[in-house]
């Protein structure tokens, strides 16, 4: 009897093994097609998958192979996780397991905060997605936690709080495991919080470091913030979109949050590290170096967004690049072993800036800026919400372009009297006002972009709704992406032509991937209306868009 | 340049003047203190959703058509949150809501 125990818990330790990911597993993510194992799909964050089954020829055969309802009204924002035959998908209220063969729920693990905290979430009640390693998936909670779920069975294994949701911290933001230490960054800079990224200890919970956004009083870049009163302490900089990671140079970037309030009269200088690239250590959380994209940002230009990493042929000579399509509208592409800039093109209207200098890598404001920060109401390009959102885009490596869905609005904007900070509250004081549609004009983009000067290869202009939805490019020349209006989509990658669509129950704005099962090419995203745009939006949607999240899994049809 | 600033320009004008028309003569009975008050509130907490001075709720009810005549509603739905808003009776005092109401009544005018 004892035998037989012993030799199920050999068997139990060795059934651990095999489906434990490791770091290797994590590095080498992309190599082995049936997994997606980190968000970005690799840690690149270039969301491209060299898969060819479903091509420009062959996708007027796909069709839907599963659905499965999340029961979510909040919105789905998530890129799933795919290990082992098993696909983990988050939202703000559960994390979920589904058997990829059969597409039926394996186990649910449900979260329960205050229904006051959405008090403290800007823009959109939703999650973006989970990590996983050593057998565990990883997520973040609304109320500001981090956990642990054992990836068998979705039982809890550790919990560990981050910050009081009350006093306006959220968290929303997919982790990330770089050299065995699990990173989280955090929402809130519309509430007055002063941001932070952490580093956990996968095994325990415990926090190993937290390096904050903002230098405290004596540190490097304190002396960017005024010196007579605690703006640095309540200055926002918060970091919602997973970093990327280059386990070569064991740095990882982290695109960080606007400054606050936006209104920018109590905090003259430049605010050091807002609107800006982080490359930190993740063992740490030493930065090695540092980029600001926005110095004084006055405008909610937070750089979270994807940092895509790239070796690209600059003279002959090959750099290991980090790109970004900043929500400034200008495309920055930065050497990642030092921060040096590379190029720094306007990739939609822009107006508050003319250029970037490249010697000063500062941007140059024109008096359209001036206006703003003398507190007129102002004709502003490209709006608070940027020339891009959250919506990732992706990189082809076989086609050196980026694919993005870009948003092409202005607004009248205008600064207030900023009045004293209040925890747990709106800090923001700006006004923020529609301009008049003007006919023929689109309200975005989905575009195929050349890094290093910003030109498209071509452009489809969106004249009804923006896309926020990310991009996923595969190696059978297609694009998907989806819509707010439910529409999952295939484009041709070589001129933008739409060659495939498929209706969801709800409105798209999440993160599609591609992977196989014993040799046969799935592709996978999310459906359910939420985020930003639906608040932005809902008028024009509800009529037309229910709520209501699942997951929809496609294949080519078989004989 | 001139022009393409002028017509947007025009519109905020035209917008920021409607809702004088929807200025209720109960708007008359709030004291200046409490409609300062409702306002300050009002900017901090509810424009990102229901719009600068409630003029662009984009997603959220448009308070410039919240029927006057039903505070307890309107009490009620502050207080303990309705559809995806989320209840504001744990930060915002009873005096605070009612507040907010004389600032919608009065259409936004103090």
């Amino acid at each position: 009897m004892k035998f037989i125990a012993s030799a199920a818990a050999v068997l139990f330790f060795c059934a651990a093994a095999v489906t434990a990911q490791t770091l290797d597993d994590l590095k080498n993510d992309g190599k082995n097609t049936d997994n997606v194992l980190t968000h970005g799909m690799g840690y690149h964050l270039q969301r491209y998958s060299p898969l060819n089954q479903i091509n420009k020829k062959t996708v007027r055969r796909l069709v839907p192979v599963w659905n499965l309802s999340l029961d979510n009204n909040w919105g789905e924002q998530a890129q799933p996780i795919v290990y082992n035959g098993v696909m983990v998908v988050t939202n703000a209220r559960a994390t979920v397991a589904i058997d990829l063969a059969t597409g039926k729920q394996i186990w649910k693990h449900t979260l329960d905060w205050p229904p006051e905290t959405p008090r403290v979430v800007c823009c959109g009640v939703s999650n973006k997605g989970a990590a996983i390693y050593n057998g565990r998936v990883y997520r973040t909670t609304l109320d500001a936690h981090v956990l642990a779920l054992d990836a068998k069975d979705g039982k809890e294994i550790w919990k560990s709080k981050v910050a009081e949701w009350k006093d306006g911290y959220s968290l929303t933001v997919a982790p990330l495991i770089a050299n065995g230490v699990l990173i989280t960054g955090i929402s809130g800079a519309e509430f007055g919080i002063r941001g932070f990224i952490d580093g956990w200890d996968p095994e325990t919970g415990k926090q190993l470091w937290r390096h904050y956004t903002i230098p405290a009083r004596g540190e490097k870049g304190n002396e960017t913030w005024p010196q007579d009163n605690n703006a640095w302490e309540i200055g926002g900089g918060s970091a919602w979109i997973t970093g990327s990671y280059d386990p070569e140079l064991d740095l990882m970037y982290w695109g960080i949050g606007n400054p606050a309030p936006w209104a920018s009269q109590r905090r003259p200088g430049d605010n050091l590290y807002t609107s800006s690239v982080l490359a930190l250590r993740p063992k740490t959380g030493e930065v090695a170096w540092y980029y600001q994209f926005t110095p004084n940002d006055a405008y909610d230009y937070d750089a979270c967004w994807e940092l895509i990493l790239a070796d690209l042929k600059l003279q002959g000579r090959g750099r290991k690049v980090l790109m970004q399509l900043n929500r400034n509208g200008f495309l920055y592409v930065l050497d990642r072993t030092n921060g040096q800039l590379i190029s720094a093109n306007a990739y939609e209207k822009v107006n508050w800036a003319s250029q970037v200098d490249l010697k000063t890598g500062r941007p140059v404001e024109t008096d359209i800026a001036k206006s703003i920060r003398d507190m007129k109401a102002t004709e502003h390009w490209p709006s608070t919400r940027g020339a891009k959102n959250w919506q990732h885009s992706a990189f082809n490596p076989q086609t050196g372009l980026l694919y993005a869905n870009t948003l092409h609005e202005g607004r009248m904007y205008k600064h207030l009297e900023t009045k004293p900070y209040t925890v747990g509250q709106r800090y923001q004081f700006i006004e923020n006002l529609p301009l008049p549609r003007v006919p023929g004009e689109p309200v975005g983009h989905i575009e195929a972009i050349d890094p290093l000067t910003a030109a498209k290869k071509w452009r489809v202009p969106l004249m009804d709704f923006q896309i926020w939805s990310a991009m996923l490019a595969t190696g059978g020349g297609l694009l998907f992406t989806g819509k707010e209006t439910g529409e999952f989509i295939a484009l041709d990658a070589d001129t933008g032509k739409q060659l495939w669509q498929f209706q969801t129950g709800s409105g798209i704005n999440a993160m599609p991937v591609t992977f196989t099962q014993k040799g046969r090419q799935y592709v996978t995203v999310l459906s359910g209306i939420g985020g930003l745009y639906w608040n932005i939006a809902r008028e024009q949607l509800k009529d037309k868009v229910p709520p209501g999240g699942s997951v929809w899994t496609f294949a080519l049809m078989q004989d | 340049m001139r022009r393409r600033f002028a017509a947007p320009l025009a519109a905020a004008l035209a917008l920021a003047g409607a809702p004088a028309t929807a200025q209720s003569p109960q708007a008359r009975n709030f004291a200046p203190e409490q409609l300062k008050t409702g306002a300050e509130i009002y900017e901090r907490n509810c424009s990102p959703c229901h719009g600068a001075r409630m003029l662009d709720p984009q997603g959220a009810a448009d308070l410039r058509k919240f029927p006057r005549d039903e505070r307890e509603r309107f009490i009620n739905s502050v207080t303990r949150g309705k559809n995806q808003m989320p209840p504001w009776g744990g930060l915002l005092k009873p005096e605070e809501v009612e507040a907010l109401w004389a600032y919608v009544v009065a259409g936004g005018k103090i």
